[in-house]
């Protein structure tokens, strides 16, 4: 307890703040720590977060023990944090084993259901399988791929594969970079060449803000590679990496369930947000806080426990997915405007819908 | 080239989980369900409504031939094992009760999708394997009727390289196997001479 009588909790917290992908890490910190200082000072909330951080800077090798070290060494039972689907499995056997919960509030590419995870933001239904849906008939179904080198982008393009190829579309060239690598000069000289409709970038981090800046020189001398005619596609891309994109994110096209000044989710009392991870983050401890507000020892108790007790929530009590919103926005004078949306839909992780997508109407919204 | 696995359809596929109520049972089903399927658990055997499954998981520790409704190795759905006990002997019974994948005991938050993936991979491939060496095995079992095919033809003034051609022709113009053709031939040769024959002994 502290002085206002509320119930002390300790969050843990696990995210880089340096490393290749800090700007995302960041923004998800943003939403989190936005959502802890709601929460606290929340007459409604019996409950105040204390969050204890761990800083793995950007080394997938870090993730596990500093994991570990939190559930062992501080009463939190809950971790927010992890970018990568690379450092999210690292960090699942070690929940598994302390009984604690990862949630998760950044987009991934599906095929896991973990008892000890939440997922807050979208997987392939919420974002890969409508925006193609929607792109394959207005650009064409000539596709190039790209990916950083890990699960993230190797899924990704399987499952674009898969997409493309079924609606009887050609992949005219896959190609991925390590992690933090900026040699994009082979992807773009393939690009040149095949000159598909569109590119699909799983890239992250630095390769992908040189992949995108080198594509707009591209453009600007080879008119073919405009975003009118031949666009960048990404799930993964938000605002939050907007300062170092610059210029280059003009005409990207992404899918996610926010962009800024989107309302209807997360429902946050009007609360607006940088980016979707940042929006995904603050939704992850806002459901948390309602889960465990006004109920005495829950803090202990597993999410299997919490589940059962409350399924009233937006956590599916099977997948552990959320519903969201499908938005597919383009970058148009330094903004996402909003073209295409659809309301809240389950996540599938498992696509045990099959690939059939939901209709997309075209956004009536006034977006700011 | 190797195919693409099917991955998108397992979405209300039926599993039968044969397998003594258990904490196992309640994780796999856990898994199971999130992945989209339903999930029965049955024990001690599999009933004829077994049949209708998509998937069967059993229990390679506690199991015996007679709980499945087919022969050993006969099942018409992939089989994955659920091995506790790492025994030759077991190992051995799991893979004669046709297992096409396994999973270790105790089953706990993962495991089941890549089981369900490669089990039904492999039973496609043991089943198409098996139609190709059914096939095969049929048709070097007429080897005798395409020599004497060949032999019926090259008899009516042709070389045996000509007749040879002609059996080909004779299948492609029927649209049948060159061992259904030579077939054909013999059978219509032998009508021929058992009608002659009738017809000379009456």
């Amino acid at each position: 307890m502290d002085q206002t009588g509320k119930r002390r909790i300790e969050l843990g917290v696990l995210y880089s703040r340096s490393g290749n992908y800090s700007l995302i890490s960041e923004a998800c910190r943003s939403g989190v720590l936005a959502a802890v200082a709601h929460i606290n000072a929340d007459p409604d909330h019996d409950i105040t977060f204390v969050p204890v951080e761990r800083d793995p800077a950007g080394n997938v090798d870090h993730y596990a023990a500093l994991g570990e070290q939190i559930l062992r060494d501080t009463s939190a039972r809950h971790i927010i944090g992890c970018v990568t689907s690379w450092s999210r499995k690292e960090v699942i056997p070690t929940m598994e084993r302390h009984g604690g919960t990862l949630w998760y509030s950044v987009p991934y590419e599906g095929f896991e259901a973990s008892d000890h995870v939440v997922y807050t933001h979208a997987c392939p239904n919420q974002h890969l399988v409508p925006l193609l849906d929607w792109a394959l008939p207005v650009y064409g179904s000539r596709a190039y791929l790209t990916g950083s080198n890990y699960i993230w982008g190797w899924e990704m393009n399987r499952l674009a594969r898969e997409i493309v190829t079924g609606a009887g579309g050609a992949i005219l060239g896959e190609r991925y970079l390590q992690i933090g690598s900026r040699d994009v000069a082979r992807m773009i000289e393939e690009i040149r060449v095949t000159r598909p409709d569109f590119i699909l970038n799983s890239l992250i981090g630095p390769s992908s803000y040189e992949f995108l800046a080198a594509y707009r020189s591209l453009g600007k001398a080879d008119a073919h590679f405009t975003p009118q005619n031949c666009p960048v596609l990404s799930c993964n891309m938000t605002e939050c990496e907007f300062p170092a994109l610059g210029d280059a994110a003009e005409g990207l096209i992404a899918a996610g369930p926010y962009f800024r000044g989107a309302m209807g989710w997360p429902d946050a009392r009007a609360t607006t947000f940088g980016s979707s991870h940042e929006a995904a983050a603050f939704a992850a401890v806002w459901e948390l806080g309602r889960l465990l507000n006004r109920r005495p020892g829950a803090e202990n108790a597993s999410l299997a426990e919490l589940l059962r007790a409350d399924a009233s929530g937006v956590i599916d009590a099977e997948t552990h997915h959320t519903r969201l919103p499908v938005l597919i926005a383009q970058v148009r004078g330094g903004a996402f405007q909003t073209i295409r949306a659809t309301g809240p839909i389950a996540g599938d992780p498992y696509l045990s819908r099959g690939l059939a997508s939901v209709p997309l109407s075209p956004n009536l919204r006034v977006v700011s | 080239m190797r195919r693409p696995i099917r991955v998108s359809n397992l979405g209300q596929a039926r599993a039968i989980i044969l397998h003594r109520a258990h904490a196992t049972v309640q994780n796999l089903t856990r898994q199971l369900t999130a992945i989209g399927l339903e999930a029965v658990q049955v024990w001690p055997t599999l009933e004829p409504e077994a049949l209708g499954a998509d998937f069967v998981f059993f229990d390679a520790d506690m199991g015996h031939d007679e709980q499945f409704p087919w022969e050993p190795g006969q099942s018409p759905m992939p089989m994955i094992a659920l091995i506790g006990s790492e025994a030759p002997g077991r190992v051995e019974w799991a893979l004669r009760a046709g297992a096409h994948a396994q999973l270790l005991k105790p089953v706990g938050d993962n495991g089941a999708y890549s089981a369900l993936l490669i089990a039904r991979d492999s039973f496609d491939a043991q089943r198409a394997g098996a139609a190709e060496i059914a096939d095969l095995r049929r048709r070097l079992d007429e080897r005798r009727s395409v020599v004497r095919a060949v032999a019926l033809l090259a008899a009516q003034g042709r070389s045996e390289a000509e007749a040879y051609g002609q059996l080909r022709q004779m299948a492609m113009a029927w649209r049948v196997t060159f061992e259904d053709a030579a077939l054909r031939v013999v059978a219509r040769f032998d009508e021929g001479t058992g009608a002659d024959g009738r017809h000379n002994r009456g």
